[in-house]
């Protein structure tokens, strides 16, 4: 029964989400089959500020479809002009990651959405009761659920599922480097070849950024400790962690993660393993030029900085992962991967999702031309 | 992936009631104990999705063993190989990154014993290197000496920086013995080599025409007048190059006259060795004698294909992208009863603990071997 | 005629006679010599044993066979080989000199494989391979090809032997022809003979 089940997921997700030729589906909650109809309710909900606690901020006030599905700043801005510590990460590909959010506490997109309504500096909503309420309250939203989940009742869990639907089809595959691995052999300048080639071997980036045809998202999904922010005094930070509030370990890693300076100790507030101190889940290089600025702190402006960093040999600290040494390239070298880099930005949106239709939408929600997506 | 046999509740309780006993003893604790304790924690929170079995949130502290109270630690760097080939070279990097390690540590240990192959190639350059970075160490240095510190002048430098290799001290009730017990037969005289062949024929582990370390008739007879002054009660702590029992020949992870040494211990009612050369964890019990060994800063050596002690739980393979990955240093906590627990402070990995209320365990079976090699997995995994 | 006259023209004509099938068979060594096409006309092709060889009717002598046919003629010569002695080179056994050659010159590439192994030339760091393989072990050239974690992609021996040489080694690729490279492969392989191969074995 599970196996038909499973199969009968992977082949509707399929009809909805297309991917190219050998590449590997995403994980997709079996609970959570991918349908048309949830992907058109969680593109509304995407985009709905009232589920805010001042009616402000939705997923794409810090996943700005105009800005990469980033924000363009460091750390992400939430109610009240609250600033959060980590850098928001990109919703385009985010489906085929693993786990979610820079240290990993989330394993699924369904339970990432669930935490930044709560989460005082972003959505700032006291509870869960309080968001369902608000969507409750909302007579358009009906027929949607009825639609999405053949019944009007509003929880939480399908809120994060819609969502959660609708971020897996935001992976567009429409790059020029797309169109090079294709077959097109102009598709990218020479130095964005060169660029390739250094970034599988003399800049030891492949490693870390996987990149293969089964799985082409440059991420190992896995923690590595580069240096980024690794100056704060840790046996302070370890009590500090100790004192922050909250019931049960999700809410008390999150409030971890947003507070600067403890923030830094990264993967090892989830799994509270020494070789975790300091590690951060390897981001995707794709659309790289649109998710300025970058690390988790968004402490580096350019990717010119981005490569001088990785040139020196990250930043030395006890925790500093063994495969971060200098790498003598070359400044025409580096010049290559960067020029490379720029070819990994998709042009639209696909076969999967209207790029322009989203961008549309967040220009109208941000002016209050609109007040919810339609 | 191992399944786990705790009820999702009752494993969620548990660890919820050991992570609160973290989080209490954290501000006691300095920060490399911190790292180390939190090291037997495991996050249950990961078991509903990733599927890890949960291990309890133990705190293992090690000022709280339960059988037996320490005396005091000592900490060990060991088998560092400079070459001479600027400071920016990853061996010295490492031992510098070693030293660095056992600065941090808070309280800082009683001394530093450094474990041999401090030079690569037995050069002066090499050596003094080496020298020069162990001197910022905090804490007293007690110097050990490997086969490539040894053989390219046969010890002159080495005796004229770091004194007699063969040596005994005593400290809060224990009696150290040092030995040099990787002399090998002279094969080099006859042939005519030069000392730089001669080095490099020792440096080749894998020498087929290599002769076995020993400990020598003249150590031994040494050893035996200095243990005649010590009470069988005094615990007995051997620091050893070459491992003083037989493990595999082909690499000179042996010791050739092993039984006549062991022999020589054999009165004393606890005696432990620690020793170098092998560059990875190891663990041994034969008769009255445990035998551990230390890491190496600058890489490790493969588990020999044969004659692995059946006490030892092997690490995983080092990922080479990873330069420190396999490395590290360590420390030994010699307890009331004489006996020591082992820490390897292995590094990119979560550290590693052999305490002696384990190794009178026995070797565990096969399963049990596989649990506990499983909280130690490091990244990558092939 | 005398009878003394007979046998000399006889006895020259043979000469002739042989000394020319001799020219014939001197040439470039043993030859396949092809009988005759069975039906007078058509193609005949032959089987590098030397001996066996069939007809292949409706196909002119030097015109191309389809894939169909072709398939035919090969499945029938097969079909017809004597499995017996496994002649190459048209046809003769191995000669000592032959065997002597070919492990003299195995035994040369692998020595050499085995001296760049232990020498920290390949790199510029002082690391040899033998650092971390001693007696080459750990190197498991029957897992390959296989997935490599550090490469992100299938890898051949060949790519590790590379990888190790830039990364740890910190020394510079060797091309795909390069004698070195040749010779590493054979050396590492050479260690594990008689062991399975296990292509993606982690």
């Amino acid at each position: 029964m599970q196996k038909t089940r499973s199969l009968l997921v992977s082949m509707l997700s399929a009809a909805v989400l297309q991917l190219p030729s050998g590449v590997l589906e995403p994980t997709i909650p079996d609970q959570n089959p991918l349908t048309p109809e949830k992907v058109t309710l969680g593109r509304q909900l995407y985009f709905e500020k009232r589920l805010s606690a001042d009616g402000t901020v939705s997923c794409a006030t810090c996943h700005d479809p105009q800005q990469g599905f980033a924000d363009g700043h460091p750390v992400g801005v939430g109610i009240k002009n609250q600033t959060g510590a980590r850098n928001s990460p990109t919703v385009l590909y985010s489906g085929f990651n693993e786990v979610q959010f820079w240290d990993g506490r989330a394993p699924t997109l369904e339970e990432q959405a669930k935490q930044p309504l709560v989460n005082p500096v972003e959505m700032g909503q006291p509870s869960h009761d309080a968001v369902v309420k608000a969507v409750s309250a909302i007579p358009e939203y009906t027929d949607a659920f009825k639609a999405a989940f053949g019944s009007p009742a509003v929880n939480i869990e399908r809120i994060a599922q819609a969502i959660a639907s609708f971020e897996r089809t935001v992976a567009p595959f429409t790059s020029p480097f797309d169109r090079f691995l294709a077959g097109q052999k102009d598709a990218i300048s020479d130095s964005a070849k060169r660029g390739f080639v250094l970034f599988q071997g003399k800049a030891r980036c492949v490693t870390c950024h996987e990149f293969n045809n089964s799985f082409p998202y440059f991420t190992d999904n896995k923690f590595h400790n580069i240096g980024v922010a690794m100056k704060g005094n840790f046996e302070q930070l370890a009590r500090e962690a100790q004192s922050v509030p909250g019931k049960g370990a999700e809410t008390q890693q999150a409030a971890l993660a947003h507070k600067p300076g403890v923030e830094a100790l990264g993967r090892w507030i989830v799994t509270r393993q020494p070789k975790d101190v300091g590690a951060f889940k390897t981001p995707t290089l794709r659309n790289v030029t649109l998710t300025a600025p970058y690390m988790h702190d968004g402490s580096q402006k350019t990717l010119e900085e981005v490569m001088d960093f990785y040139n020196k040999g990250g930043e030395p600290n006890p925790n500093l992962d063994g495969g971060i040494r200098p790498l003598n390239l070359t400044k025409e070298e580096i010049g290559d991967v960067i020029e490379w880099m720029k070819s990994l930005t998709d042009e639209t949106g696909g076969k999967n999702f209207d790029w322009e239709q989203l961008k549309e939408l967040s220009r109208k929600t941000r002016a209050g031309e609109i007040v919810a997506a339609p | 992936m191992a399944k786990y046999t705790l009820p999702k509740e009752r494993a969620w309780q548990q660890y919820l009631t050991e992570r609160d006993g973290l989080f209490r003893t954290l501000p006691r604790m300095s920060r490399r104990e911190f790292f180390r304790s939190a090291a037997r924690a495991a996050a249950a929170a990961t078991v509903a999705w990733n599927g890890i079995p949960p291990h309890s949130f133990q705190l293992v502290n090690v000022a709280e063993a339960k059988e037996t109270p320490p005396k005091f630690t000592f900490a060990y760097v060991s088998d560092s190989h400079i070459l001479d080939k600027g400071m920016n070279h990853r061996f010295i990097r490492a031992c510098q990154k070693a030293v660095e390690d056992v600065n941090a540590l808070d309280p800082q240990p009683d001394f530093v014993l450094f474990g041999g192959d401090l030079a690569q190639l037995g050069k002066p350059e090499e050596l003094t290197i080496g020298q020069g970075i162990l001197k910022t160490l905090k804490a007293p240095v007690r110097m050990m000496v490997g086969e490539h510190d040894w053989y390219l002048d046969l010890g002159e430098k080495w005796r004229e920086m770091f004194g007699e290799p063969t040596y005994s001290f005593d400290h809060k009730g224990v009696h150290f013995v040092v030995l040099n017990s990787v002399i090998v037969e002279d094969y080099w005289t006859e042939p005519k080599m030069t000392p730089m062949e001669r080095m490099l024929a020792m440096a080749q582990l894998d020498n087929p025409h290599g002769r076995p370390f020993t400990v020598g008739e003249a150590q031994r007879d040494w050893l035996k007048k200095d243990l005649a002054k010590v009470s069988k009660k005094t615990p007995i702590i051997v620091f050893s190059h070459s491992p003083l029992y037989k493990y595999y020949r082909p690499w000179n992870f042996w010791t050739d006259d092993a039984e006549a040494v062991q022999q020589l211990l054999a009165p004393f009612d606890t005696v432990t060795v620690i020793h170098a050369h092998t560059h990875q964890p190891l663990t041994n019990r034969i008769k009255n004698i445990t035998f551990h060994g230390v890491l190496s800063t600058a890489w490790p050596w493969p588990y020999a294909p044969k004659g692995l002690p059946a006490l030892t739980v092997q690490m995983v393979r080092a990922d080479p992208f990873n330069q420190f990955d396999g490395c590290g240093w360590g420390s030994v906590t010699a307890l009331e009863s004489g006996q020591v627990n082992k820490h390897y402070a292995l590094w990119d990995r979560n550290p590693m603990d052999v305490t002696f209320e384990r190794v009178s365990q026995g070797p565990k079976g096969e399963a049990e071997q596989a649990a506990q090699f499983k909280g130690n997995v490091s990244w990558p995994s092939y | 005629m005398g009878r003394m006259h007979r046998i000399l023209t006889v006895t020259a004509a043979m000469a002739v006679v042989c000394g020319v099938t001799g020219l014939v068979a001197y040439g470039d060594g043993p030859q396949h010599e092809l009988p005759a096409p069975a039906d007078g006309h058509s193609k005949v092709v032959g089987l590098c044993d030397g001996k066996t060889s069939v007809t292949v009717p409706g196909v002119a002598p030097g015109e191309r066979m389809d894939a169909t046919t072709a398939r035919k003629v090969a499945d029938e010569l097969m079909g017809k080989y004597d499995e017996g002695l496994q002649l190459a080179h048209g046809g003769s056994e191995h000669t000592q000199r032959e065997t002597r050659v070919w492990e003299a010159e195995l035994k040369r590439t692998i020595d050499e494989g085995y001296k760049w192994f232990h020498s920290n030339e390949l790199g510029t760091n002082g690391i040899s391979c033998d650092m971390c393989h001693p007696d080459a072990s750990n190197t498991h050239p029957e897992s390959y090809p296989k997935f490599q974690t550090q490469l992100k992609q299938v890898a051949l021996l060949r790519d590790m032997i590379n990888w190790c040489i830039e990364n740890p080694l910190e020394g510079p690729k060797l091309a795909g022809d390069d004698p070195k490279m040749k010779a590493l492969e054979a050396y590492i392989l050479s260690t594990r003979k008689g062991v399975a191969l296990e292509p993606g074995k982690h």
